[in-house]
């Protein structure tokens, strides 16, 4: 990591003595005001919510957001992420709640989240579902969900234009499941998501990978758990949408993960386990980083998904995770075309990809 | 302003009270004020995206922060960057706001709603300086009216001379706050013209 110009710090603290603190992580003049910014209202915010919960109402001076303000930069001083600090993060429209043990949403997925709405949108309105009545519900299933951003998105995004929705999120992790299901709640009482998400967007603990660790149901054991695909007779769902694991050992210890991420994040939720899978001895020459991919594109066929949105995390992954959905998807399905392809959007810095899977 | 107020006082013995020119005070906002134009819908087609800023990889492997949108008009090459919140939706709309404004302030000059509303404003400033420069004249006038008067005691002179001195206090006790109040109205005056 390149050294702060003195020049720059000196800067800083002229503009604010809490500046340098912040510009430990930001790096940049620019963003470390917008977050002092950030801060400096929520310190506000807090302290105005005691001296009216404290004392009843009243118009009191706010008392006690500079020392709160001190050290929520303090904190991020030391790299805990801002949104662990401020407790919540936007998403969309949404306001998604951010705790320890939980990977924070990421700008990227919100914009592969609002194209693929765009897509479902796009393809139920070309109608060419041919054996969808029109008042059938539509499934959807996040694997990996985390705070739950993306079925909650989703659910925003498709409500008023579709009648009847069934969204799934699916985590093994027990924090994340109790995080979204308070999300769902908190985002209904915000008036930001309508009150049919309440029934129809609900979170099962599972866990995504074959192999059965301390006895979580695996994907198998999940279906009939979940609501919307245990109505049918065979377990089906119509868009399947993830963004799981997807960095590679390597890169997590001595490559691109920033020191905040490792640090403070979930590595469960960054970096997929060591695989024991029986089914995977064929597939040996697996990188790591895509074993999470494998899984997903094997369901794809089994819950005969029209359409898969797959987040990767560079341009190389995604023509690995296509290839990889060609190949599997081609030998288990007969019927039926499939399209793979790659989706990515210029004027991002980050660079979204995601592998889109359609079939007809 | 105050001080010019706060040091005859101690000299005044016992001001008569004197009648007060009555003047309509309304502070309720005026009703028959027209509707701004509505604002200019901008076509999408013209409107470049960007999300900055920030180098090298993102994904799950940073967690950025920085929620900046950009947005570039294309026929008019206007750029408008926003980053007011951490949500970029809600970027995006304050910038697409402030884009708009300034596209129609481009196109329509001084008919656009935003100069139409600077010009409103203008208006209801130029009003409260004036109303508030009419009252302190008023004041300073009574304060010195306050000294002609002990001066008169002193003199022990007629009703004649009572009004002569007054107006000459008026002329002469303030000559700096005369002074000070023409300087605001030119700088008034230019800040007008710098809009």
């Amino acid at each position: 990591m390149p050294r702060i110009p003195t020049r720059l710090i000196v800067k800083a603290y002229q503009n604010n003595p809490l500046l340098p603190l912040l510009l430990r992580e930001c790096r940049s003049l620019d963003s470390a005001r917008n977050e002092l910014r950030w801060l400096h209202e929520r310190a506000l915010h807090i302290a105005r919510q005691r001296a009216i919960s404290g004392r009843s109402g009243g118009n009191y001076p706010v008392v006690g957001w500079r020392g709160l303000f001190r050290s929520m930069c303090l904190a991020r001083s030391k790299g805990v992420p801002l949104q662990y600090i401020l407790g919540d993060q936007p998403f969309g429209d949404l306001d998604i709640k951010c705790v320890r043990g939980v990977l924070i949403p990421r700008h990227e997925t919100e914009a592969i989240t609002f194209h693929a709405a765009e897509l479902i949108l796009d393809i139920l309105s070309k109608n060419n579902w041919m054996d969808r009545p029109k008042a059938a519900t539509l499934r959807i299933m996040d694997l990996c969900t985390g705070t739950g951003c993306i079925p909650l998105l989703l659910h925003a995004l498709l409500s008023p234009h579709v009648l009847r929705l069934s969204v799934v999120g699916v985590d093994i992790s027990p924090t994340a499941i109790r995080l979204a299901k308070e999300n769902t709640k908190r985002n209904v009482r915000l008036g930001v998501l309508s009150e049919r998400a309440l029934s129809e967007v609900s979170f099962q603990r599972g866990n995504m990978l074959e192999f059965n660790h301390d006895g979580f149901p695996t994907m198998e054991g999940l279906f009939p758990r979940i609501p919307g695909l245990a109505t049918s007779p065979e377990p089906r769902c119509d868009i399947l949408i993830s963004n799981p694991p997807y960095i590679s050992p390597r890169e997590y210890y001595h490559g691109t993960t920033a020191r905040s991420v490792r640090i403070f994040e979930p590595k469960l939720a960054l970096v997929p386990p060591v695989n024991l899978s029986p089914s995977m001895v064929q597939y040996r020459n697996i990188r790591r980083e895509d074993l999470f991919y494998h899984h997903i594109a094997a369901l794809i066929p089994r819950l005969q998904v029209k359409l898969a949105v797959l987040e990767c995390g560079s341009h190389s992954q995604a023509i690995r995770v296509a290839a990889m959905c060609k190949d599997v998807l081609g030998k288990c399905n007969s019927t039926g075309s499939i399209l793979v392809d790659i989706w990515s959007v210029t004027g991002y810095d980050g660079h979204p990809y995601a592998v889109l899977v359609r079939s007809r | 302003m105050l001080r010019h107020i706060r040091l005859p006082i101690s000299n005044i013995i016992f001001p008569v009270p004197v009648p007060v020119p009555k003047r309509t005070l309304s502070t309720s906002a005026i009703l028959s004020e027209k509707a701004l134009p509505p604002r200019l819908k901008l076509n999408d087609a013209d409107i470049t995206i960007s999300y900055l800023k920030g180098t090298g990889p993102g994904g799950q492997k940073i967690n950025k922060t920085n929620s900046a949108v950009q947005l570039i008009h294309k026929p008019t090459n206007i750029v408008i960057k926003s980053q007011a919140t951490r949500s970029r939706s809600q970027n995006e709309k304050i910038a697409r706001q402030i884009l708009a404004d300034k596209v129609e302030q481009a196109l329509k000059g001084d008919h656009s709603r935003v100069a139409l509303k600077a010009a409103r404003e203008r208006k209801k400033k130029a009003s409260r300086v004036k109303k508030s420069r009419r009252k302190y004249r008023d004041l300073d006038g009574k304060i010195v009216e306050g000294e002609g008067e002990e001066v008169m005691e002193n003199l022990g002179s007629g009703e004649d001379s009572e009004g002569r001195m007054m107006e000459e206090g008026g002329d002469n006790a303030t000559p700096s706050d005369s002074d000070t109040d023409t300087v605001h109205g030119v700088k008034e005056a230019e800040e007008v013209d710098r809009r």
